[in-house]
């Protein structure tokens, strides 16, 4: 994994996570698109939390799975996660 | 549900998926031969589990039926729900164009005896193995027993009344009340029905304790109602999701009434008292009869419980002679689930969506591996009887002590 959240990686865990199939060329383009205009629900974002926090072994702050958009939430990530350690 | 100038609830469309068939044709062409499908599980996890016999549903491919966020999300159960609601809706032919301009026409109602068990324990083992942090979001809905009502409106985007009903076996008919209910007081459509899916390692445990379940290994000997080698039941997999719409709204669309939800009533005398079901299933059936305005002898054919138990047998073969009078002792009785085993809420919409199939074909089913009857009814056996079939009696008795009754009348104007 890299040191930062990427699209690629978002689409994998929306994959993963919620069954949904969703081109990182597509989030990329629209970066102001919510999640559920992907068909990501707030279970789907949920659980997507859970798997990052799991992989990096710390929390994520707690607003974190209110994020509307996926650039909004790999801000965030990137913005905490990553640059944290 | 009553007749008259009250809102009539119409059966339009039938979606099946049993073990003896996905889809109604395969399944209407394996009941009417009197196949029996129960056989060794096979069900992973399951194989070294003390429940030898079982009716799996074999030919289910849900990544070919279900989009994958649903396979992801949901549990098995509500796969076949989906799958079945589906293959209703088309055999009603009512489509999105129907209704999106009046989603809130349309409702779903469900029965549910258990619920997601096998996603339930794929999550509990991994919060006893990894931890609370390793547990899905989706557990939280996936394993709910109102998860397939939720998810065939949200898929389906019906906002009309929605309901599930946790009443026991017998609450597959009580659905059936339920959505009437529903259109009585002004919904057009009511997607109905259950489909079960408790062939998984941790629901088959749940169901050892249950004292009526067969333990012979013998798939033809399993489940033998009414005879005097009845060892208890055999339990199944699998459903029937049906579309029920009010009668004038059917055929202002064009769509063909099959079958009349005439009347239906339910009682409830306790677990493991069979022999109190008597005076319960009784009850319901004379409840039923009235709320359809039907006369005993009307009633020319009935699919029964049978639930395997020598004493509920007893019950039931007496209760429909309370019920019906002599004409009890002389009406076709059947229970083609001996063939594919009970699916518990699933078991009587599966009899529901057979005794609609019967009366269209003019053909009472037979019961699978059920020959020397020990008690005083007209039990079809061997093979398929042909006789004209107006009005349909099903019954259904829950392990938990619930008794429902549904009278269906066959549509007036079918095409032969």
């Amino acid at each position: 994994m890299s040191d930062r959240l990427t699209l690629e990686e978002l689409a994998a865990l929306m994959k993963k996570g919620a069954g949904l199939t969703v081109d990182p060329v597509d989030l990329a383009s629209r970066p102001l698109a919510r999640f559920d205009e992907f068909g990501l629900d707030s279970l789907g974002l949920l659980g997507i939390v859970g798997e990052l926090e799991n992989r990096h072994g710390r929390p994520l702050p707690p607003d974190a799975d209110r994020c509307k958009t996926p650039q909004e939430f790999l801000d965030l990530v990137n913005n905490t996660l990553m640059t944290g350690a | 549900m009553n007749s008259g100038q009250a809102r009539q609830t119409v059966i339009t469309g039938i979606g099946v998926i049993a073990p003896n068939g996905v889809g109604t044709e395969a399944f209407w062409k394996s009941t009417q031969a009197g196949i029996s499908v129960l056989d060794r599980v096979t069900r992973e996890g399951c194989e070294h589990l003390p429940l030898r016999v079982a009716g799996e549903v074999r030919d289910f491919d849900p990544g070919a039926l279900i989009e994958e966020r649903y396979l992801v999300q949901t549990d098995r159960f509500t796969h076949f729900a989906m799958a079945a609601a589906d293959l209703a809706l088309d055999d009603a032919r009512l489509g999105r164009a129907d209704y999106e301009g009046s989603p809130f026409a349309v409702g779903v109602v469900t029965a549910a005896g258990s619920g997601g068990g096998e996603f339930g324990q794929r999550e509990l083992q991994r919060l006893w193995g990894q931890g609370s942090r390793f547990v899905g979001p989706y557990q939280s809905i996936a394993w709910f027993y109102a998860a397939s009502t939720g998810q065939v409106s949200i898929r389906g985007g019906f906002k009309g009344p929605c309901g599930v009903v946790a009443s026991d076996e017998a609450g597959g008919l009580d659905a059936f009340a339920h959505a009437a209910r529903a259109i009585r007081r002004g919904t057009d459509a009511v997607v109905v029905g259950a489909a079960e899916a408790p062939l998984a390692p941790y629901s088959v445990v749940c169901q050892l304790g249950y004292e009526d379940l067969s333990g012979c290994e013998d798939p033809t000997r399993a489940y033998r109602p009414f005879t005097s080698d009845a060892c208890g039941f055999v339990p199944a997999e699998g459903g029937a999701m049906l579309v029920v719409e009010e009668e004038a709204a059917a055929r202002r669309r064009g769509a063909r009434p099959r079958a009349l939800v005439a009347g239906h009533a339910a009682t409830f005398t306790g677990p493991s008292k069979w022999e109190r079901s008597r005076e319960g299933l009784a009850h319901a059936i004379r409840g039923a009869l009235a709320e359809a305005q039907c006369a005993p002898e009307e009633v020319d054919v009935v699919f029964a419980d049978a639930l395997g138990v020598p004493e509920a047998d007893r019950a039931e073969a007496l209760a429909i002679v309370d019920a019906l009078g002599e004409h009890g002792r002389r009406v076709p009785v059947t229970a083609p689930k001996t063939g594919t085993g009970r699916a518990y809420c699933g078991g009587p919409v599966l009899d529901t969506a057979a005794a609609v199939l019967a009366m269209e074909h003019g053909l009472v089913p037979p019961t699978p591996n059920v020959f020397e009857v020990c008690h005083d009814l007209d039990v079809v056996t061997g093979k398929a009887r042909p006789a004209q079939l107006r009005t349909a009696l099903v019954l259904s008795r829950g392990l938990m002590g619930s008794n429902a009754a549904l009278v269906l009348r066959g549509a007036t104007d079918t095409p032969s």
